[in-house]
């Protein structure tokens, strides 16, 4: 019993030690941005884009977060990242960025209804990447948490076209 | 969507369980009283633990305040970790008939790895790098065609669980050698597959060239052991 108290005590002190918030004030608030404008940047780019749809509140977001980041630093200026967050609001969205993307090269626009993605040709969960070859031309939609292999294959196909 | 993972892994388990099967009627696992099904499970489930866990904390993602995210095996599993703990935990269920119990795993854990591998075809996962090759693949609506490296590595482990099934069946090798080539072949097939792989980070080659290390210095040293008439651990020596 006092073995399981003190396994307990230790698990709640590092907990309370990891739990800290981050600091949002050095986020700015996220640009909402509608169907036609998104659709402008990404038709406007002359490099491909990976667009990530996100909300703060999204598990599985939290766990490819990290990956896009390194994504976005290891593809230098040849790829355009874009984070999409949706259905969600401008604290939750800038405390997620300073907690998973805080350093990244992502763009971050904000769609409080969540409509653009279904818009786009995806759906409303989350998370959502819509992969785009120059020109706009959608070449992947992957539903769901993507992992490192399918990211980087994705990320060279789209280089490739 | 998400549940093409567990396809995957029926393509893991069944060729894993079909080799201990088969070595257990063929009696190659006489001299081990252990049951290697079970070990092998708890070794493949602490090996997912561990490696989640591994992932988790490399992308500064904290285990303990964001538990939930331990399920996300899709999220990403660290391979090093991951065969670390799984080797350990074989070593400790097993440690009583340490080698016969490695060497009953040698084969079926690499035929469970190379099912593993192929089961990219349910998971949409098996192309790597652009190629021109006859067999190379395009993906849906692609005129990219790339190496199918996924199936590269599942024929790669598959002729080894293989060759060392049969040549435990007929030659009967000497104690923890079995295990030590298996472990030295399933990180030389991944080292040699990796470059055909994109990937973001450049993969785990040195945790492959650590166990293409370990399991090729295992084997010599329990050959060069057998050789001199002594056994490795506490398996019978050579019938």
């Amino acid at each position: 019993m006092r073995r399981t108290l003190s396994i307990l005590f230790i698990v709640l002190v590092m907990a309370g030690c990891g739990g800290e918030t981050a600091d949002i004030s050095a986020v700015p608030e996220l640009p909402e941005t509608t169907t036609e404008e998104l659709s402008a940047i990404i038709a406007r780019s002359p490099t491909p884009v990976v667009l990530n749809v996100w909300a703060s509140w999204c598990i599985p977001c939290r766990s490819e977060a990290p990956l896009l980041e390194r994504a976005a630093q290891s593809a230098g200026g040849d790829v355009t990242f874009i984070g999409l967050n949706v259905q969600d609001d401008q604290e939750g969205a800038r405390g997620f960025i300073a907690e998973f993307f805080p350093d990244a090269q992502i763009d971050h626009y904000i769609d409080v209804r969540g409509n653009i993605p279904v818009d786009l040709g995806g759906g409303r969960g989350v998370p959502l990447t819509f992969f785009y070859a120059p020109g706009a031309e959608l070449v992947e939609l992957h539903s769901g948490v993507i992992d490192e292999r399918t990211l980087a294959l994705q990320i060279d196909e789209i280089l490739s076209r | 969507m998400e549940f093409t993972l567990l396809g995957a892994v029926l393509f893991a388990v069944l060729p894993l369980y079909g080799v201990l099967y088969w070595e257990a009627r063929r009696g190659n696992a006489a001299s081990c009283t252990k049951n290697l099904w079970d070990i092998a499970l708890a070794g493949v489930i602490a090996g997912v633990f561990v490696g989640r866990l591994a992932a988790m904390i490399g992308d500064g993602v904290n285990p303990i305040t964001h538990p939930a995210d331990m399920v996300l095996i899709r999220g990403g599993v660290a391979t090093g970790p991951a065969a670390v703990a799984g080797i350990a935990t074989v070593a400790w269920l097993g440690r009583e008939e340490l080698w016969p119990v490695f060497d009953g795993l040698a084969a079926a854990a690499l035929a469970g790895l190379g099912g593993w591998h192929a089961g990219c075809v349910v998971r949409d996962a098996c192309l790597g790098t652009a190629s021109d090759l006859p067999w190379a693949v395009a993906q849906d609506g692609s005129t990219v065609t790339r190496h199918p490296v996924e199936m590269y590595a599942a024929l790669g482990l598959f002729a080894g669980a293989i060759v060392i099934a049969v040549w435990r069946q007929r030659g009967r090798p000497a104690p923890a050698v079995p295990a030590g080539l298996a472990l030295a072949w399933a990180s030389a097939v991944r080292l040699l597959t990796e470059p055909l792989r994109p990937n973001l980070s450049g993969g785990p080659i040195a945790w492959y060239v650590l166990g293409f290390v370990a399991g090729f210095a295992l084997a010599l040293w329990a050959w060069n052991r057998h050789r001199h008439g002594r056994s490795a651990g506490n398996a019978p020596v050579g019938d």
